[in-house]
């Protein structure tokens, strides 16, 4: 990489790191950022350190925020007997999207996945099961992914908070709106079956 | 560019960009390979559960020879192992097969027995749900059939055969000593009846093994030595045996 003036190296590193980025897009992002003028790239600089220094965990969810506790955990008209617990907090995201859960989030930040090193003491889970000591919440519905490490993590929640008393369930898995049966596989075909709700 | 049809078990898979994902294959027709499926994140799911760990399946590949990355053109599943990994002890070991397959094997060299090893151990964890004895016999074969196991049965020292007497794991030489012959290095004793195992299933295909008789008590002790034989060799600690070792 020594073709480049040192800087430009540098940058072009500091882009790699970034999930997704390889050389090839790296160096497209430094070049542009070359030739863009001083107040767009100062812009981008504040806006990454402004996020880096104000953005922080939810004390109470896990989900990123700027006021502790979150926007979710703090407003009063969401249900506090329904928890919805998902993976990361880009999940938050896209269960609210349906503007139909009222209830509060909490997110463990990962799921387990042995082959990357992620086991319970991964999760953010002391925390979850602290919330769900105090009797509160009712129902926790488990919103991880449709995925074998998404499945494990519910399966190992529920095994771990049914004796506290709370009610579980799992959001459905199976075939997806606007796809064809014709495509569905038997884990997903045998999911939907389980799945399925009286008319 | 040929596409290729062949059987394969996937290892793992990571995501790639917006919608794609990179799967880790040990196919039976081309090796352990690397291949995109484009896609495979975006709304319309079309390869479904197929490239979830561990599933068993039938795959397309565009064959790009001399690349580093293959192509996914379509696959389904012939056997899944979904269900069996919503227990996490099960997916841990599960996930410990996947890692040591896709650490040990080499780029692109086929492997009949490795396959079938793989493909049967999976249906023992599946079928009856135990960790150990599967794992045990996942790693004695690929030891054995890679080359790699050191003798079980004598001290690599002075040939005398340990006949009943505990031996000695030596992590330098990567065999095992007797109480003679050892060293200062050699200081984990590895019991007779553990080492003894050996001829239980030595002979036996594993769904016997497991339906004959309840799991022997030194399993684990065995299991946990030629863990660490596999780890000596790929001179490699493994992601997933530590949390192995806290789990079961
Ligand atoms: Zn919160
Ligand atoms: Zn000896």
């Amino acid at each position: 990489m020594s073709e480049y003036a040192a800087p430009l190296a540098r940058l072009i590193e500091e882009l790699k790191h970034l999930p997704g980025i390889g050389q090839k897009s790296a160096q497209r992002i430094a070049f542009h950022l070359e030739r863009a003028p001083r107040e767009d790239v100062q812009r981008l600089a504040e806006a990454l350190l402004d996020a880096k220094d104000k953005i922080r965990l939810c004390s109470v969810c896990n989900n990123l925020t700027e006021s502790d506790p979150c926007e979710y955990c703090s407003d009063p008209r969401r249900d506090p007997e329904l928890l919805c617990v998902v993976e990361t907090p880009f999940n938050v995201i896209s269960v609210e999207k349906a503007h139909e859960f009222r209830g509060r989030y909490h997110v463990l930040h990962g799921a387990l996945s042995p082959l990357q090193g992620i086991g319970p003491e991964q999760l953010k889970l002391k925390s979850l099961i602290d919330r769900l000591k105090d009797g509160t919440v009712r129902e926790m519905i488990v919103a991880t992914s449709p995925t074998v490490e998404g499945e494990a993590t519910a399966v190992y929640l529920a095994r771990l908070v049914k004796p506290l008393g709370v009610k579980v369930s799992r959001i459905a898995m199976g075939i997806p709106v606007g796809s064809d049966l014709e495509f569905a596989d038997e884990v997903t075909m045998l999911r939907a079956l389980e799945g399925r709700r009286e008319m | 560019m040929p596409l290729i049809e062949t059987e394969a078990i996937v290892l793992r898979t990571h995501r790639l960009g917006e919608a794609d994902k990179i799967a880790s294959l040990l196919t039976r027709q081309l090796g352990r390979l690397r291949a995109v499926a484009k896609g495979a994140l975006s709304r319309r799911g079309r390869y479904g559960a197929s490239l979830e760990p561990l599933s068993y399946i039938k795959v397309w590949i565009y064959d790009r020879e001399n690349r580093d990355l293959q192509r996914v053109g379509s696959a389904e599943i012939l056997e899944s192992f979904f269900e069996m990994q919503g227990d996490y002890r099960v997916q841990l070991a599960a996930q410990y097969l996947a890692e040591v397959s896709e650490r040990f094997l080499p780029d692109r060299e086929v492997n009949e027995r490795v396959f079938r090893l793989l493909l049967v151990v999976l249906r023992a964890l599946k079928r009856s749900g135990e960790i150990n004895r599967p794992l045990l016999f996942f790693d004695y074969w690929l030891l054995r059939l890679g080359g790699f196991l050191p003798d079980l049965s004598r001290c690599m020292g002075c040939q005398k055969s340990f006949a009943g007497q505990d031996g000695f794991y030596d992590p330098v030489a990567v065999a095992l000593v007797c109480e003679n012959c050892r060293t200062g290095a050699s200081t984990e004793r590895v019991s007779a009846s553990a080492l003894g195992l050996v001829e239980l299933f030595r002979r036996t295909r594993i769904e016997q093994w497991i339906e004959k008789e309840s799991s022997p008590p030194c399993t684990q002790e065995l299991r946990r030595l030629l863990e660490q034989i596999i780890e000596a060799h790929l001179e490699k600690k493994l992601t997933t045996r530590a949390l192995l070792a806290d789990a079961i």
